[in-house]
């Protein structure tokens, strides 16, 4: 996408709005929530990235507009009834939910009307309020209900004295600003954990980002960030995931000439490849970008280009993986008749593990973007038998998993793993040509067998279970209970390895997520050995985002 | 009886104070309108109600333990969605407030509530 195709026009003065009018309010709407979703997740209370809000609500509302994204129809009210039907079947996570009810209000209010003015969309927020608190015996205060509320009441008031569109948003939007900054004074846990409500944030920049479309001002990501050079350490810290056209990673530091037009820049390199991330400091600038292997010295020509290059880190990600080459994942083949595993899988390279074991098919998902029941019945129904066992790997998916159960026409068993190595351990015992019901119960007995131990980073400054946590600190979890935290992932690994009483076990397999190199897993690796050593241990690439290690004990 | 020891001698937490908790977690739970009788026959003129401990079993077993919670949904909100927000929250505030685990939490849908219909 070019700047060009998505940057708004500004629009004349409007004193009502018809179906297409609504339809790209709603887009801006999704824009600009998605150019922020990250600010949105950050505010997450607890301290493991899980279901964030913003990836929730954005997600909700890319539904929404897939369902209205055919119509062309020119009243406001039946657009709005679409997008109110797309949000609900869309609906994920708590602030999804909500956010749905919001939407089935507003679609409510303006049912049979062709265009939206002031008083029409005052009384629409104030249906969507209604229809938001109505789902809840317990309103809790100081969330998405709150600031919804607060913003129905402004646009009430002003519309007695403001027609014009554009106007009532700004007063709509300021208010719905003020309440977000109020939420704390109303939820202690926010107080606590010193941030605003996240989807009370996320509603606020929806509006703003109808307003920024009114208004004419940028909504889009590649206007809005390509221009907002990132702390340098900031950039080495980028998430990465490998996807075609990502063999090498290339990170070149350099002293300009003079100054630099950060846009041509990037044009230049976004024609070369991708994950482009541009760091300024001190007079330096640092560019980060993934590109074919044919490509990795262009990166260093445009350097040259412009000033002296100071520093160059070059790495194949493709080595990361394996043998230096993508390999396409080998699931296992089922006929019909026999029992076919689909199994939910966090990252790459345990993917690859569950697929040697003989898994058939794999669902992508994890820690912090649950796949919905919809991702996994499509497996399900998509193998060559109809006798299916789901393997979850996560407490947040067995819900999403057991619904497939009775969605799906086949015979389907959910083995409620709630981590990958326990999926692992379900594996080994899947013989293709046995009984479902055997099958499922030996599988279900081995996870009982096996402890599952992670270290991620925190998110929060938050006590839980004892444990004192600060943000960016890391925490290790047994069976998913966080008992430890720590500065170093060195020590906090070690810390969780003797809570979890590593020493009568036998076998230890480290899992490295997408941000640890394999020698720095082996020099962990050798450290454990030095403290444990009977135990035996094995590590494999993972893959997984957020979490540095996923381990088993058994 | 799940209990905790600690030097000074044991801390028992009955199946009750956990119900409590567990049914305030889910009554503040988004899209959740009641909680509902195990067995629906009781009527469904009861089928809404405050009794703390109306709609929540709490058992135990060594993994820990397991809440099984009947609820009354609010009709046109996504189901599986609230379910899942359900169970997260209620594991949560029970793991939170006793310090227990929680193996398992389920969630039975009992009923929706229809407030206002769609035109």
């Amino acid at each position: 996408m070019t700047a060009a195709e998505t940057t708004p026009k500004p629009v004349p003065d409007l004193y009502s709005c018809n179906g297409p009018q609504f339809k790209q309010l709603a887009e801006a709407a999704l824009i600009w929530l998605e150019t922020n979703k990250e600010l949105v997740n950050a505010l997450n209370v607890f301290p493991i990235p899980d279901g964030d809000t913003g990836t929730n609500m954005s997600l909700t509302m890319q539904a929404a507009l897939r369902e209205i994204a055919p119509l062309n129809d020119r009243s406001a009210g039946r657009v709005a009834h679409a997008l109110a039907h797309g949000a609900l079947m869309g609906a994920r996570g708590n602030s999804g939910v909500i956010l749905s009810q919001i939407w089935r209000g507003f679609a409510r209010a303006i049912d049979g009307s062709e265009t939206i003015d002031a008083p029409l969309f005052a009384s629409a927020l104030r249906e969507a309020s209604t229809t938001a608190y109505r789902a809840s015996v317990r309103p809790v205060e100081g969330t998405i209900l709150t600031v919804i509320k607060d913003a129905a009441l402004a646009a009430e008031d002003a519309a007695t004295r403001h027609r014009e569109l554009r106007t009532l948003l700004e007063r709509i939007v300021s208010a719905a600003h003020n309440s977000v900054e109020r939420t704390p004074d109303l939820l202690p846990v926010l107080k606590q954990a010193g941030v605003v409500d996240s989807g009370g944030k996320g509603l606020t920049i929806m509006l703003e980002g109808m307003l920024r479309y009114l208004r004419g001002l940028p909504l889009d990501v590649a206007v809005e960030t390509a221009f907002r050079p990132l702390k340098l350490d900031a950039v080495g810290a980028a998430m990465e995931t490998i996807e075609p056209g990502q063999e090498w990673e290339v990170i070149v530091d350099f002293k300009p000439r003079g100054s630099i037009d950060v846009s041509s820049m990037y044009g230049r390199l976004e024609a070369m490849g991708t994950a482009i991330q541009v760091g300024e400091g001190d007079g330096m600038y640092r560019v980060h970008i993934h590109l074919l292997k044919s490509r990795r010295y262009e990166p260093l020509e445009m350097a040259e280009d412009l000033g002296t290059i100071t520093n160059v880190h070059m790495e194949n990600l493709l080595a990361q993986v394996g043998e230096g080459d993508v390999e396409p994942l080998k699931l296992a083949t089922v006929s019909a008749g026999q029992i076919g595993v689909v199994a939910v899988s966090p990252g790459d390279g345990l993917s690859r593990v569950l697929a040697s074991l003989g898994a058939a098919a794999i669902v992508g998902g994890g820690q912090a973007q649950n796949p919905s029941t919809e991702d996994i019945l499509r497996a399900v129904d998509d193998l060559a038998t109809d006798h299916v066992i789901i393997l979850p790997n996560n407490k947040n998916i067995i819900l999403a998993a057991n619904q497939v159960v009775s969605l799906s026409s086949k015979q389907v068993r959910v083995v409620p793993s709630r981590s990958v190595p326990q999926g692992v351990a379900a594996l080994l015992q899947l013989l293709p040509d046995g009984d479902l019901s055997q099958v499922a119960g030996a599988m279900e007995h081995a996870i009982t067998q096996v402890h599952t131990g992670e270290v991620t980073l925190a998110t929060r400054t938050v006590e839980l279970n004892g444990v004192a946590i600060r943000d960016g600190q890391h925490i290790g979890l047994s069976n998913g209970q966080i008992v430890v935290a720590g500065e170093g992932l060195e020590s906090t690994l070690l810390a969780l390895l003797e809570k979890m009483d590593a020493g009568s076990h036998e076998v230890l397999t480290l899992y490295r997520g997408q941000d640890i190199s394999e020698p720095d897993a082996d020099a962990l690796a050798g450290q454990i050995r030095v403290r444990y050593p009977e135990l035996n241990i094995e590590t494999h690439f993972g893959g997984q985002p957020h979490y540095p290690f996923i381990l088993s004990l058994e | 009886m799940p209990e905790e020891v600690n030097p000074l001698g044991k801390i028992e937490v009955s199946p009750v104070a956990i119900a409590t908790v567990a049914s305030h977690a889910a009554l503040q739970a988004y899209g959740i309108v009641g909680m509902a009788p195990k067995n629906v026959l009781n009527g469904l003129t009861n089928i809404l109600t405050r009794d703390p401990r109306q709609g929540v079993e709490v058992t135990q077993r060594p993994a820990g333990l397991v809440i099984n919670l009947y609820v009354v949904v609010e009709f046109g909100t996504r189901v599986s969605a609230v379910a899942n927000s359900l169970s997260n929250s209620v594991r949560f505030n029970v793991e939170s407030t006793f310090g227990l685990t929680v193996d398992e939490v389920n969630v039975h849908v009992q009923g929706l509530r229809i407030s206002t219909p769609d035109a």
